[in-house]
């Protein structure tokens, strides 16, 4: 175990002190805190300038509380008009009876208008209309894109991480093995150890990764005020984040070394982990489809099949409410999916690792058993 | 004592091979304590791959290696110190933390592997070096860090595979120098090497391999007694035809007449060559571990 720990922690050193790591993290962080104001930013409440000519100014802010509205009086109609050109207004109300406006009046502003103005009239004589009651027979939607949101951040963030952690185990590995370090290593350490090493201490700078990313963006969702629109439960889904990052990062990570132990120079690392990272940008593909239909029977599905489950579920998990049975049930099914990778990933890198030279094929490795 | 016995291998054959490459054919030879055992032969004789072999990397097809009369297991193999054929080095870590790395690896606790780097890094006069990536460093200093690798778990066996080659005078006295300590101190050193005068002046015990057999091995002096020592004898402006008759080659330098001869009676020849001329050299001379070698492997 001395040996495991060891590796790990020589990769987490050598890694966190190069400017790509570093840097690489605080432009993460740049970006997702972006993304986290980003909302506040540009969904800004409405407001509108509005003129009169003759009028009464009318109650626009009751019937819409959240609008700002700035009122401007004209002495006449030709003033008014000019000031609609120089667009100084986005309408004026003349005379109580018609609006100007530049083109096509705001929708939202013309319907208000005309609501308002409705309203005031039969009130002056006399007639009140209870406002309708709102009443919803479905699910709370208050939510939903809120969860949308954060679905489709996490499964492209689970998914850069995983993809870019993974290539690192490939070149780790087949730097070892080109420049036959792995001959003065493996006199020292057993192959398992070598490779569980290298494995953890990259996933651990993945998960340094994740929980910066997650700690910054909670932290500008709670500084920007968007987290009050955060569906509850955010704290269940941080921790399922991290658990299926660290489920998904080994299923793909073993396999990575098992293929890369294949091959004994960087340049042939790319194509031989090919059909790796397909699978990774397949995952990713039906997972980011599961955050515009997570309650669908594709996603539903694939959240239970490895690997696809390691970033379909928590999508679902985000998108809407699992029960905690069918995340335990995927978890667990992961697992073994995890489990049966290892001893076949680490069967075939302790075969192949010491093999220099030319490209080794899968079946000949397995074959010599 | 390390034991190698018999030792075959067979490479799987490739399109240009089809039935294979015998590597080995029974190499076998054994390393006393405190004996630097110097392992020659040409390129592809099967040097690094028996060396490959001792350490683990790769698997005989049978043979054994023992080591103190135990065949050879992994939790020996962690007590040996081996410098690969190709050098192995992490290019972009730290002189310092990479000789303490590998200690560590080899089981050696944090202050012992700090301590063990520092003297190394003093002995080998890479000290100064020790905050620099290995892949700024000269080739010479590279290979002084791979040995400083494999030295540093004080180790009770050494295997290395061409330490030498590449290296300036002054390099592989460094080198050649910290060897000699370990070997004083008890240790087995095994090295391959093409520098026959080296290993000539280095090694206790040569072992010559030639097409993946064992052709010679032993002492140097074995070697040579199992080589007929020369006779050289010269002789200024002879009377011609005086060595007529007498086993061994005549050659002509200018007046001067060289005779070589393993088998003659060397008080005849003397008595010859004086009544001929004017002897300027006569002497036995042993053969070079370059002659041995030459003939060893032809």
């Amino acid at each position: 175990m001395n040996g495991v720990m060891l590796v790990a922690r020589r990769e987490v050193a050598t890694q966190i002190r190069t400017k790509g790591f570093v840097i690489g993290l605080l432009v993460t962080a740049l970006v997702v805190a972006a993304v986290s104001f980003a909302p506040k930013l540009m969904d800004r409440p409405d407001s509108y300038t509005i003129g009169t000519v003759n009028s009464e100014r009318l109650p626009l802010d009751r019937a819409a509380p959240e609008a700002k509205f700035e009122w401007k009086e004209f002495a006449d109609e030709a003033t008014a008009r000019q000031a609609v050109l120089d667009g100084d207004v986005d309408a004026v109300v003349v005379g109580g009876t018609k609006v100007l406006a530049d083109g096509q009046l705001d929708d939202e502003l013309g319907v208000l208008l005309q609501s308002v103005n409705r309203e005031v009239k039969l009130g002056a004589a006399g007639v009140s209309i209870p406002p309708l009651q709102m009443e919803t027979v479905g699910e709370d939607a208050r939510y939903d894109s809120a969860r949308t949101g954060i679905a489709v951040v996490l499964v492209l963030v689970l998914f850069m991480l995983i993809i870019g952690q993974v290539s690192m185990v490939a070149m780790g590995v087949v730097e070892e093995k080109g420049s036959r370090i792995v001959e003065i290593l493996l006199s020292s350490i057993r192959p398992w150890q070598l490779l569980a090493g290298k494995i953890i201490g990259l996933g651990v700078l993945g998960l340094i990764n994740l929980v910066v990313i997650l700690g910054v963006g909670l932290g500008a969702a709670a500084a920007s005020g968007i987290a009050a629109d955060f569906p509850p439960g955010i704290g269940g889904l941080v921790v399922g984040v991290l658990v299926w990052f660290v489920l998904g990062y080994a299923f793909f990570a073993t396999l990575s070394a098992a293929f890369a132990s294949l091959v004994s120079r960087q340049e042939e690392v790319g194509s031989v982990i090919t059909p790796l990272t397909m699978t990774i940008m397949v995952t990713y593909f039906v997972a980011f489809y599961a955050t515009t239909d997570a309650t669908g029977t594709l996603a539903t599905v694939m959240s239970y099949i490895p690997p696809f489950s390691s970033m379909v579920m928590p999508v679902r998990m985000a998108a809407t409410e699992v029960p905690l049975w069918q995340v335990a049930a995927s978890m667990a099914a992961m697992l073994v999916a995890v489990l049966a990778v290892l001893s076949f990933g680490a069967g075939v890198y302790r075969r192949a690792v010491l093999r220099t030279g030319a490209r080794l094929k899968l079946t000949e490795v397995l074959r010599a058993g | 004592m390390l034991e190698i016995s018999e030792l075959r291998k067979r490479f799987a054959g490739g399109p240009d091979a089809p039935g294979g490459k015998v590597a080995l054919d029974g190499v076998g030879f054994s390393v006393r304590p405190g004996e630097m055992y110097g392992f020659v032969g040409a390129n592809g004789a099967g040097k690094t791959t028996t060396m490959r072999i001792v350490m683990g990397v790769l698997q005989a097809d049978s043979g054994s290696v023992s080591w103190q009369g135990r065949p050879l297991d992994y939790d020996a193999r962690r007590r040996f110190g081996y410098m690969p054929e190709e050098r192995g080095l992490y290019q972009k870590m730290r002189v310092a933390e990479q000789i303490e790395y590998f200690g560590r690896l080899h089981g050696l606790s944090a202050p012992a592997a700090h301590k063990a780097t520092e003297e190394l890094m003093e002995r080998l006069g890479v000290a100064e070096r020790r905050n620099e990536a290995v892949q700024a460093l000269s080739l010479g200093n590279q290979q002084r860090v791979q040995l400083a690798v494999a030295l540093v778990h004080d180790p009770e066996v050494l295997v290395l595979d061409e330490p030498f080659s590449g290296l300036d005078p002054i390099a592989v006295d460094a080198l050649a120098g910290t060897l000699q300590e370990r070997c004083r101190g008890g240790v087995p050193v095994i090295f391959s090497s093409h520098q026959l005068d080296l290993v000539e002046r280095l090694c206790d015990a040569v072992g010559i391999v030639a097409r993946g057999r064992m052709v010679a091995s032993g002492t140097v002096a074995e070697l040579r007694a199992a080589e007929s020592d020369t006779l050289r004898v010269v002789v200024r402006d002879p009377a011609p035809g005086w060595a007529d008759g007498l086993p061994g080659t005549v050659t002509v330098n200018g007046d001067r007449h060289v005779l070589r001869t393993t088998s003659a009676d060397d008080q005849e020849v003397l008595r010859r060559a004086i009544k001929a001329g004017r002897v300027e050299h006569f002497g036995v001379e042993q053969p070079t571990l370059t002659e041995i070698f030459k003939e060893a492997v032809a």
